[in-house]
């Protein structure tokens, strides 16, 4: 037993190996020459020793297996339909899958009956369980074979050998007569799809409504429920996904189609376009205008390009770091020491004197701003004795003039 | 070095106006198309010192080259391509001359919504989701760009749609199985 994880790691890291293993080869089987030439083309930087290492790998993980009493290899059939799942490269089913398990549908529903019946309700829930498998199941294969048709109608139209058209579409009308319209049969209102459904919706339905009557486990009502509503999307979705697929074949049936150059190229474009997205499959070709709004715009290729390249030669100015001697030396403001100010202003304190008159007289070189910080620190001072003026008057100190409500000394209480 | 007598190029506002929004100037424009079919010498050498590239498409149109466009004209194009493409188809399954029908049959809203309704997974990566939404997005679009034409039935693709197909044309399947392998 593989562990899942490694399993999907190898896939992971040798998806590209794998799908193009899938695309040549399709079905076929292949020798371990081609495996090793296309991990070789992948990965050309790997040594022989290397690639030997990692096909046996694949080998080992059964991802790719021998063919029975053979040297020939195919892609492990259950990896290579998820690989088709993920490619969108479905190839047609049998319209009898779906018609058996339709079938077993009907069998199903009347055991779900019979174990309604029987109050058997653990069986009734196992047959339940089962019946939504299946349903899950045809879903399934209906938009496998959806998607399978388109496949086939794309080539078809794109087939750009000279064969009759009876010829080139043979796969078409193979798949209109085998599937399409032995389904469209079914399916149809009166066909015995319809009466399989209708009956199986009446015996789920007959099982809800009891399990209502008994009051009886709300989890199980909701699984038939749930059971109900899947079977009618199913037969919804059958319908639809058919209708869809016998519009794509009724021009190619008819044989109404032109098949010229362009056509052909149409139909191709088109098929890629829908498993690789437009945006991806168009954007290098599609025609491109100019238009206003670009003309004032760095959005263009070519604008990007001339600007980049004046980056190229852009230089910045060299900035200057200054040297030592263009540093203008600090100069500290011309204050005096705070402290001897307050001394000198105490020492003068014998007579009732203006503080700023003070400072004016003491020290006259300060610039008038100077002076004023002095002041302001002064008046601050608890130890000092001051006193406001009642009046404003004003005061030149430094060639500046203030008006003001200056504070001064008091006169000594003794 | 061509002279250019400005005084000549008496449609110069009107063809400048047009061309630089992306507009392609088509025989139905019947006065700028005559002006520049007998100019033509001077206007590409004028355009041209603007940093244009006036091209001249012997199938009869002219309109300004460029070789990138803003993301949102990007998107545009790549809605008219879908949409030319799956009109060709369409003809085509119908048994007609998709090439010939392209450009002899006016698009109405209901062949809008059928071809919608048929293509729906293609529409959807595009968010066209109706018939008016294609009319709205897409055909309104091209008769802005000089590609289509309102009639009373509802539109009638002109001469310039040759640059899809000529795109159309240049689609190579290889080119991307290259690109997957990288």
């Amino acid at each position: 037993m593989i562990p899942a994880k490694k399993l999907l790691n190898t896939i992971n890291e040798h998806w590209s190996v794998l799908e193009l293993l899938f695309k040549r080869f399709k079905l076929a089987d292949f020798s371990l020459k081609d495996v090793q030439n296309i991990l070789k083309q992948k990965n050309p930087s790997w040594s022989s020793e290397r690639i030997y290492k990692e096909t046996n790998r694949l080998l080992q993980q059964e991802i790719i297996i021998p063919l029975a009493k053979s040297s020939q290899l195919e892609i492990n059939r259950a990896i290579a339909d998820f690989a088709s799942f993920l490619l969108q490269e479905e190839s047609l089913g049998l319209a009898e899958e779906i018609t058996v398990l339709v079938k077993d549908l009907e069998r199903l529903g009347n055991r779900i009956a019979q174990a309604g019946e029987e109050a058997d309700y653990s069986e009734l829930r196992r047959f339940s369980r089962i019946m939504d498998e299946r349903v899950r199941k045809i879903v399934k294969l209906f938009e496998h074979n959806e998607s399978a048709i388109m496949n086939l109608v794309e080539q078809a139209k794109s087939d750009t050998s000279t064969l009759s058209l009876g010829m080139r579409y043979k796969a078409v009308l193979e798949a209109f007569d085998e599937y399409i319209e032995p389904m469209l049969e079914m399916v149809d209102i009166h066909g015995p799809f319809q009466r399989c459904f209708d009956q199986i919706e009446l015996q789920v339905s007959e099982q809800i409504d009891e399990i209502e009557q008994l009051g009886r486990g709300a989890a199980d009502k909701r699984m038939l429920e749930q059971l109900r509503t899947r079977i009618l999307d199913m037969h919804l979705i059958g319908r639809e996904s058919l209708s869809r697929s016998a519009d794509l074949l009724m021009p190619l049936r008819e044989e109404l189609r032109r098949n010229t150059l362009i056509t052909r190229q149409a139909s191709k474009v088109l098929g890629q376009i829908r498993k690789r997205g437009v945006d991806r499959l168009l954007s290098p070709v599609q025609p491109e205008f100019v238009s206003d709004i670009q003309r004032f715009n760095l959005g263009q290729k070519r604008h990007m390009v001339a600007y980049m390249a004046s980056l190229v030669e852009f230089e910045h100015e060299e900035y200057q770091l200054p040297d030592h001697d263009d540093v203008p030396a600090y100069q500290s403001p011309n204050i005096p020491d705070y402290n001897s100010v307050k001394t000198r202003f105490q020492q003068t304190g014998k007579k009732r004197q203006a503080l700023l008159g003070f400072l004016n007289d003491s020290y006259p070189d300060l610039e008038a701003d100077e002076m004023l910080f002095l002041y302001q620190k002064l008046i601050n001072e608890s130890d000092l004795a001051l006193s406001q003026e009642q009046q404003k008057s004003k005061i030149t100190i430094a060639s500046h003039t203030f008006s003001l409500y200056p504070f001064s000394a008091k006169a000594k209480q003794d | 070095m061509t002279t250019i007598n400005l005084d000549m190029l008496n449609e110069l506002q009107a063809i400048n106006k047009k061309l630089v929004s992306g507009y392609h100037i088509s025989e139905q424009d019947t006065t700028l198309w005559q002006e520049l079919d007998q100019q033509i010498d001077s206007y590409q050498a004028l355009f041209s010192a603007l940093g244009h590239d006036l091209q001249h498409d012997a199938r009869g149109f002219y309109y300004l080259a460029s070789d990138e466009s803003t993301p949102n004209m990007g998107k545009i194009s790549r809605a008219i391509a879908l949409t030319i493409y799956i009109l060709i188809e369409h003809y085509a399954n119908q048994g007609k001359d998709p090439l010939r029908v392209l450009f002899d049959e006016s698009c109405d809203l209901e062949l809008m919504q059928t071809i919608v309704q048929l293509n729906k997974h293609l529409f959807d990566q595009l968010e066209i989701f109706s018939g008016s939404d294609l009319r709205k997005d897409v055909f309104l679009r091209m008769v802005r760009l000089g590609l289509a034409r309102e009639v009373e039935q509802g539109f009638m693709l002109l001469a310039p749609i040759y640059r899809y197909i000529d795109a159309l044309m240049e689609v190579n399947e290889e080119q991307y199985d290259i690109e997957d392998e990288l």
